[in-house]
């Protein structure tokens, strides 16, 4: 028990392994069809485009410098509108406005990363005030022009549709197509190539980065960059899953993208954490989101279960890394204890 | 190398802030028929109210180098519980008690995990706020309360009811601005917020009782948010599951907008509450003069960009200087 | 003279390191009592103890004849004991009064704070100081270090300290404002207050001090009246017998020099000039804040020059970054191997690898780890870093494994010339033998070392030539063995006059 404590408390995804474990066994017992192959392949579909987010905020958490970004739901938001409003209410081809709308959202993520490396805006104010920004261009975008109000679209055609509601193999397309291989190509970047050491010594030590001839800022740069186009493809995933696009489609995402990074282990002050660790906290939402379901307790309990989570393990984390403190100094210690009565 | 009070204030957030506001009143009141009429600027004030009063405590939280995006959860679940109170009949005063209660216990959750084990506010927050939202909604049971029944008038005037012809929740945003004006200033343990901002270790070192300054913080910020809620709670007169939704992120806009920096350290209640009101004033006075009120967003956000990277650009020629 | 305060036969072990084996040290009123010993002596230990930021493992702290314990600084605090640190603790968006008063406030009848006797108390306690008090509403953050310092002792006194202790408060102040420091320190005695003063520089203690205390690894090597020792004692002292060993070196020193610097300056020192050799050590001397960092930095392409050219094989180059700098075969160890040189958190070849990680890239950016394997394996052997495997965290070495590791960090670029910023800063006699070792080694192959140092045996013991700055100028340039003693150095240092033996 000890020793399993020790792992736990020493290694993130051993501690995310045995809750999803625990988490999957228990809704296996309790919940009547959670344990189906149909409903287990079927249930990956909903950790697709928060899963995105969550790898966004994962990089630029780790680039260190107070990176996070509070303006991913609402950059959802304007490319899903953009998307929609191009072929709904311009007649564009939908890939066309697939296109625009990602690169809209790579626009976005990159005008967030000028104000963090150029104008040296810290992260949490400048992403803040882009927030405000892209949402609001997103209800400007999404007026019709006969009624002058904001409003959804749902014209979009059907052959879009096999992104976010066909399945291959059982398998959701969104699922093996998009977000499995932005997994692998993400943790390729992070863990094999120059970008990942470049982004670890960035998050970990800006000044030691800067004498080792690291690119500082471009990498700051670069991670809103890639946390743009990322969202971007959230949007589209997104707006062809539910055939439609809203304004205030990405709307609290940003905060939720965030608990499932840090819960994830990736360590708020930068330098530290895997895409594996928030690959698995992805897993715990989505088992989570699909257990309670079943189960029929509402959906915005998966936030708050996770929410607990999150607190839970930085509390408990606390008390293993002190307990393990109190056996090490308790063993030196034992000693020296008749000096000590003095 | 003393330079004068004047010269101080003249380079201090609160001022450039205030004269930008003295701007825009001029430019909405020649501009508008409106703007300077007193049912609108009622409307202001009550616009404000709720908002400033929370920002009073995330200004306390982003001295000391933190930051609580948990405030509109917290707002959620103290507006249902005084909101069930009110249905029940239960009296005012005691209402009032509950709602700065369950504030306080909410705040000193935060305070307790972030003050004394040490966990990082944003971690601790983001917790609480997916938390407390999901409590939110099993308090209320996915329906709203407040309509049907109405809550009683007498609750209704802490929202729309008005002393001297002002807004009673002004008077409370003016009180609470007017006391946590003073404690940050003239109160020992006011200043200990601004050290443990500035250098926790030397804090430490000094004898401050870092943790429990830490989890009085959030405790008192807690409160506030209660008052907030119970305000939010009459003047709209219904609750439901997304009350508060967003508000945290509004607060912590009005909070920095209001010279308090990001960074910790330094910050004050008045400039706050000038931020709220210049947010408000510019949604405000959009509406009146016929502008898209769906630009509101744009102007927030490229105000808040502006005035960072002003401040930016000043601290770095005075390093240079 | 009676004794205020006495430690007793302190004692401290961090883990298996002694730190104090046994060290005792009394303090009077209206005396200054110096503490001298080199680094890792246990000179900021014994500070700690005796600022209650940590507690001894046994010994005794006697105050007015009363034993104390101190377990927490504030414990210190009360009990009027008051450390000025180095860099000092301040709040700095604060003002210089609220700096002084924190945890001290003067308040009304009705516990507000009173801001209007506050500002009148720090007037006295600055006028008391012979210190203007103009800049009293100013914040902390727009001052100078030194002003800084002066108001913490204005703090100090504000909560009736009877023990100053200052820790090395000269290391980063101007002459002038060490001067007036001086003054101040005085003033403090001369009102009876008790003074430890810890400092490196010599000729500050004989210039100050009453009495002076020896520590040498952790034990105390006496206490001596200023009057009844002298400096060589003193330095015998401080580093028992084998203060400096030669080591021997085949030189193999071109003719022709490889780095020419002319005339450059920036706003952090002026006018610069020197030239390095091929094979050649060259020491850099002076004391922190010369300007000797930032010269360095400047070859690296840290900070731009504004006037003055480099020229490298007689040909002008223009070093605008690291990059360029390292492509021009020039390698830099930063000083200060936690902020600027390491990723602690990381591992080994990690660190190892980053400068030159682009020439182990091959297709879609991928590095060749079996080739960066190697190159961390090479040199963790030729440096005989000690760690079970390249993988090992950095937090988990000690320091000495820490600075071999940035050391093989900027060798596995291959450099023709490598400029050492302290390089065996904090760590222990064993490793910083080896260091010296591979230093030679190094020149004997050819590459042009640059050493910069703040202890002159090293300098003493391995370089051909020195140059020594103060205050942002060349006061000092030896060119001959004979020359190289570490009066010579430190009296250029001290910045006199322009010494040369050309």
């Amino acid at each position: 028990m000890d020793r399993l404590l020790d792992i736990i408390a020493k290694n993130r995804n051993a501690f995310l392994s045995t809750l999803l474990g625990i988490l999957f066994a228990t809704f296996s017992f309790i919940v009547p069809h959670f344990f189906s192959l149909y409903n287990i392949s079927n249930m990956t579909q909903y950790g697709v485009e928060i899963g995105l987010l969550a790898f966004a905020e994962a990089i630029i958490i780790i680039s260190g410098g107070g990176g996070i970004d509070l303006s991913v739901g609402s950059l959802l938001s304007l490319s899903a509108m953009i998307i929609g409003v191009l072929v709904g209410r311009h007649g564009f081809n939908i890939w066309v406005a697939t296109a625009v709308g990602l690169g809209v959202a790579a626009v976005g993520g990159a005008f967030n990363g000028i104000l963090v490396s150029i104008a040296k805006i810290p992260p949490l104010l400048a992403t803040l005030a882009n927030m405000y920004i892209f949402s609001s261009l997103a209800l400007l975008v999404s007026v019709e022009p006969q009624f002058g109000n904001p409003m959804p679209i749902s014209k979009f055609p059907p052959d879009y549709f096999f992104i976010g509601q066909s399945t291959v193999l059982g398998i959701p397309f969104q699922v093996l197509f998009i977000f499995i291989p932005s997994f692998l190509i993400l943790n390729y970047l992070i863990k094999s190539t120059t970008f990942g050491r470049y982004l670890y010594a960035t998050g970990s030590n800006e000044k030691a980065a800067r004498f080792s001839n690291v690119p500082v800022r471009k990498i700051r740069f670069m991670v809103y960059l890639i946390g743009g186009i990322l969202v971007g493809i959230a949007a589209v995933i997104m707006t062809s899953r539910i055939a439609s696009s809203r304004p205030d489609l990405g709307m609290g995402y940003e905060l939720q993208a965030i608990t499932i990074a840090v819960l994830g282990g990736i360590n708020i002050f930068g330098g530290e954490g895997e895409p594996s660790g928030v690959l698995l906290s992805i897993g715990i939402i989505v088992v989570l989101y699909n257990g309670l379901q079943l189960a029929g307790v509402n959906a915005i309990w998966q936030m708050g279960t996770l929410g607990i989570v999150l607190v839970g393990s930085a509390v408990g984390n606390y008390f293993l890394s002190r307990r393990t403190m109190r056996i090490l100094i308790s063993r030196t210690k034992n000693l020296k204890e008749e000096d000590r009565q003095g | 190398m003393g330079k004068s009070i004047a010269v101080r204030l003249l380079r201090t957030r609160q001022f450039t802030v205030a004269i930008v506001l003295l701007i825009l009143v001029i430019i909405f009141g020649v501009s508008t028929k409106n703007f300077l009429s007193t049912s609108n600027l009622k409307n202001v004030l009550l616009q404000v109210s709720t908002i400033s009063i929370a920002s009073i405590g995330m200004t306390m939280i982003i001295i000391t180098a933190g930051i609580d995006v948990s405030a509109g959860s917290i707002v959620g679940v103290v507006a249902v519980i005084v909101g069930k109170s009110t249905l029940k009949g239960i009296p005012i005063p005691l209402i009032l008690l509950i709602g700065i209660g369950v504030g306080a216990l909410l705040g000193s959750l935060n305070g307790s995990i972030v003050g004394f084990i040490g966990v990082p506010p944003i971690i601790v927050t983001l917790g609480t706020m997916s938390f407390l939202r999901a409590m939110v909604y099993q308090l209320l049971g996915g329906r709203w309360i407040g309509s049907f029944p109405p809550f009683p008038a007498s609750f209704r005037a802490f929202g729309i009811g008005e002393i001297l012809g002002i807004p009673i929740p002004a008077w409370i945003m003016f009180t609470l601005a007017g006391v946590f004006a003073y404690y940050l200033r003239f109160r020992a343990t006011g200043r200990y917020i601004y050290a443990i901002g500035n250098n926790p270790e030397a804090a430490r070192v000094s004898g401050i009782p870092v943790k429990r300054v830490l989890f009085s913080v959030y405790t008192m910020a807690g409160i506030l948010y209660g008052i907030a809620a119970v305000v939010v709670c009459a003047r709209t007169g219904i609750v439901q599951t997304n009350t508060g939704a967003g508000f945290e992120l509004a607060v912590i806009a009005a909070t920095v907008l209001g010279g308090t920096n990001i960074l910790g350290g330094e910050g004050s209640v008045v400039g706050s509450i000038l931020g709220a009101l210049l947010v408000a004033i510019i949604k405000n006075g959009m509406v009146l003069m016929n502008l898209p009120a769906l630009t509101e967003g744009l102007v927030v956000g490229s105000i808040i960009i502006v005035s960072v990277f002003a401040d930016i650009l000043k601290a770095g020629r005075e390093n240079h200087g | 003279m009676r004794a205020l305060f006495y430690a007793e036969n302190i004692v401290k072990n961090f883990g298996g390191v002694k730190a104090l084996k046994s060290v005792n040290i009394d303090l009077r009123e209206g005396e200054i009592h110096a503490l001298v010993g080199e680094n890792g002596a246990g000179k900021s230990t014994l500070i700690k103890i005796m600022s209650g930021v940590i507690q001894p493992d046994s010994g005794r702290l006697i105050l007015e004849d009363e034993e104390i314990k101190l377990s927490t600084p504030r414990d210190a605090h009360e009990r009027g004991i008051a450390t000025l640190y180095q860099e000092p603790l301040i709040y700095k968006s604060l003002t210089v009064i609220e700096n002084i008063f924190l945890g001290n406030e003067i308040k009304t009848k009705a516990g507000s704070i009173d801001w209007r006797a506050q500002q009148k108390k720090a007037k006295e306690l600055f006028n008391m100081l012979e210190i203007d008090s103009s800049f009293i509403g100013e914040k902390m953050g727009n001052l100078s270090v030194g002003l800084q310092q002066l108001a913490l002792i204005a703090k100090a006194l504000n909560f009736n300290a009877k023990i100053f202790i200052f820790d090395e408060p000269t290391a980063i102040l101007t002459e002038i404002e060490a001067k007036r420091l001086f003054n101040i320190i005085e003033k403090l005695r001369n009102q009876g207050k008790a003074i430890l003063y810890i400092s490196h520089r010599l000729e500050e203690i004989f210039e100050i001090a009453d009495r002076v205390t020896v520590f040498r690894d952790g034990n105390d090597e006496g206490t001596y009246r200023m009057e009844e020792i002298s400096r060589e004692k003193i330095i015998e002292l401080m580093a028992g017998r084998t203060l400096i060993e030669s080591i021997e070196r085949v030189k193999n020193i071109t003719k022709k020099p490889i780095l020419e610097v002319e005339n450059l300056s920036t706003k952090y020192y002026r006018g610069v000039s020197f030239l390095l050799y091929g094979g050649e050590i060259l020491g850099f001397s002076g004391l922190i804040g010369s300007g000797r960092s930032e010269v360095m930095q400047t070859l690296f392409g840290l900070i731009k020059p504004e006037s003055g050219r480099i020229l490298l094989d007689g040909k002008e180059v223009k070093i605008t970054s690291p990059k360029v700098a390292m492509d021009l075969g020039i390698a830099y160890l930063p000083k200060d191997r936690a902020s600027e040189g390491l990723f602690l958190r990381l591992n080994i070849r990690f660190n190892i690898s980053i400068p030159l990680i682009e020439t182990l890239k091959g297709k879609f950016m991928k590095i060749n780890s079996l080739e960066e394997e190697s190159l961390a394996k090479r040199y963790m052997d030729s440096l005989q870093i000690k760690a079970p495997s390249t993988l090992t965290i950095l937090q988990n070495l000690s320091g000495g494994n820490q600075q071999k590791v940035l050391l093989g960090k900027w060798l596995s670029t291959n450099p023709r010339i490598l400029i050492l910023n302290e390089p065996t800063r904090g760590v222990d006699v064993g490793v910083k033998v080896e260091i010296h070792r591979e230093i030679i080694k190094l020149a004997e192959n050819g590459i042009s070392i640059i050493l910069v140092s703040s202890e002159l045996p090293e300098i003493v013991k391995l370089c051909d030539r020195v140059i020594v700055m103060h205050e942002g100028s060349i006061t000092g340039r030896f060119d001959t063995k004979e020359f190289i003693v570490p009066r010579n150095l430190l009296n250029a240092a001290t910045g006199a006059r322009m010494i040369q033996t050309q």
